[in-house]
């Protein structure tokens, strides 16, 4: 296996609705960005690695109309969608094309323009995986909706497990919420960006259903994330500090949705999350590190909803479960903290869903690299770990990244 | 070139109600449901690992085949809950339309979590914990909505 490192981010701004560009356009913000930092032109790619949700902009093939405009002319194309972890997914592809010693040099781009779109609509199709039992066994679809549909619905369940379990508070979602919007307003690509946001003003939005508010739930987003992975070699000629993805690891349980999905490991609490866990214990062991609680420097968890920063945090071996909140007291989680975690402002602040999990990746390496810009961190950031949750909520993708390769032997 | 902050859209639309697919409801199931006429609730147990699918499922964990049909009781613990409608929470009036509180579910003697709507309940006295029973109809109806709605044990 090769060590492979990353050489070139690109992010498009996100907003909620880009109406001056149509979607080549918008990624393209990502993709020439990402170009222009690694100091490469698409004639250097042996392939692209793509990825957005499944029928969110009303169209399933959108890689094919996009690929030509962001450099793929005669050149391999795969695309990725694995739901909530498709931006994952994709770094994924592009690290097992390099590593594997297919290709050299690869672009992993991935996107979501909502506001084209139907969100719901494209999430139905995704969420249709665990409603067919609920259909087989002759409910009405409005009887299932009553019990709180999409991934809000999901989010509710998993909250309060996770709330009861752990001893996190309201208040603790309150803060999670100013930690992440307060990093968003240091953050150029970033959606909400909140200076100055307080608790007591997120405790005061609206209940969206309990025990989240609004304040707690990540904006709908349209936008865009590019990296460029290439070789230890390559590397050396384009960027003295590139950042090295040393292991990706994903895993897969059965419906991990709270309720009657005819399947779960029998261990459907919805905030156990023993995939994380799992996905988390092997990429620390593939990329040589035995205390990821001594050793990791940054985390990027994915966490559209405010509980999931702490929840994901505890799931990625970062500490015991139901110590986060404490954790989020003592001030470690912020920028100049000793841990800091999601300090481009994390999905909270920014989702543009098939994008989010690259993002994470994308945040790590520019956390390393020393170019995140007025969001860099105080510390200096030798390794990082970056997460995508999703699939049918069944799927968890993490990869480690540090300022060296993997050591071996 | 002139860049504006709108250009023109066209728009379109899919009708997903015309989009028609099909999901078996399985040997298993029709099994599972035809007992809960009975007011029988049953789950199938792993041989292996002795985990109970409630309701139940033809492949294990464990990658064992759960093939013993138990017959689990019809009260458990609430492992999980959210409210819908309006209710007062946090000092605030929130949300419309009439409340309902939705609880997951373990039966005893299952492994497994089912939704069920709680009533006749406080919502201040719901929490992670708490004990349930299932609120059979009179005739039940061999549906897994036979099974969907409990009160307070
Ligand atoms: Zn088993």
């Amino acid at each position: 296996m090769r060590d492979v490192a990353v050489v070139g981010v690109g992010l498009s701004k996100h907003v909620s609705k880009r109406r001056d560009v149509n979607i080549p356009e918008l990624v393209w913000e990502g993709v020439s960005a990402a170009y222009e930092d690694a100091g490469i032109t698409p004639r250097d790619l042996d392939g692209i690695i793509t990825g957005n949700m499944p029928a969110f902009e009303g169209v399933n093939l959108p890689e094919l109309w996009g690929a030509g405009h962001w450099g793929a002319y005669n050149k391999p194309v795969l695309r990725i969608t694995t739901g909530g972890t498709t931006g994952g997914s994709v770094g994924h592809g592009a690290f097992y094309a390099v590593a594997s010693g297919l290709m050299d040099t690869v672009i992993a781009i991935a996107f979501e323009k909502q506001s084209d779109g139907d969100s719901t609509a494209g999430l139905n199709t995704v969420a249709v995986a665990d409603m067919a039992p609920f259909l087989s066994y002759g409910i009405d679809p409005a009887f299932m909706l009553a019990f709180g549909g999409g991934a809000v619905g999901v989010a509710v369940y998993q909250a309060s497990s996770y709330m009861k379990r752990s001893g996190c508070t309201p208040h603790h979602l309150d803060k999670v919420s100013v930690l992440c919007r307060t990093n968003a307003a240091k953050n150029p690509a970033a959606h909400l960006k909140q200076p100055g946001l307080t608790p007591e003003e997120v405790a005061r939005t609206a209940l969206m259903q309990y025990p989240l508010r609004f304040g707690h739930v990540c904006p709908a987003s349209d936008g865009a994330c590019a990296m460029i992975l290439t070789t230890a070699e390559k590397a050396k000629k384009l960027t003295d500090k590139p950042a090295f993805i040393r292991s990706v690891a994903s895993c897969s349980e059965e419906g991990a949705l709270v309720g009657i999905a005819a399947a779960g490991t029998a261990n459907t609490d919805p905030c156990a999350q023993e995939g994380c866990k799992v996905a988390a214990a092997n990429a620390y062991r593939k990329a040589g590190i035995k205390e990821p609680r001594q050793e990791i420097d940054l985390a990027e968890p994915y966490a559209p909803f405010a509980h999931q920063l702490l929840m994901f945090y505890e799931r990625l071996l970062l500490c015991d479960e139901g110590e986060a909140p404490s954790i989020l007291d003592s001030g470690s989680m912020e920028l100049d903290g000793a841990l800091p975690v999601c300090p481009s402002g994390g999905v909270i602040s920014t989702n543009a869903i098939g994008a989010s999990a690259l993002e994470r990746i994308a945040e790590a390496a520019l956390q390393i690299m020393g170019k995140a810009g007025e969001h860099q961190v105080e510390k200096d950031v030798h390794k990082a770990v970056a997460h995508g949750w999703g699939g049918a909520v069944n799927l968890n993708v993490v990869a480690v990244l540090a300022d060296t390769p993997t050591p071996r032997g | 070139m002139e860049y504006k902050d709108e250009t023109t859209s066209i728009s379109g639309s899919w009708n997903l109600g015309q989009w028609h697919w099909k999901h078996e409801t399985a040997v298993l199931m029709q099994h599972f449901l035809a007992s809960l006429k009975d007011k029988k609730v049953l789950g199938l147990k792993c041989p292996e690992c002795g985990l109970v699918y409630c309701p139940p499922k033809p492949y294990c964990s464990c990658l064992s085949i759960p093939e013993e049909w138990v017959e689990i009781s019809d009260e458990g613990v609430v492992t999980t809950f959210t409210f819908s409608g309006s209710w007062s929470y946090g000092g605030m009036e929130e949300g419309a339309g009439t409340p309902r509180i939705i609880v997951g579910v373990m039966l005893d003697g299952s492994n497994t979590e089912m939704l069920s709507q709680l009533e006749d309940a406080d919502r201040d006295h719901v929490d992670v914990g708490m004990r349930v029973k299932v609120k059979w109809a009179d005739e039940p109806q061999g549906t897994i909505e036979d099974v969907m709605h409990s009160l307070p044990a």
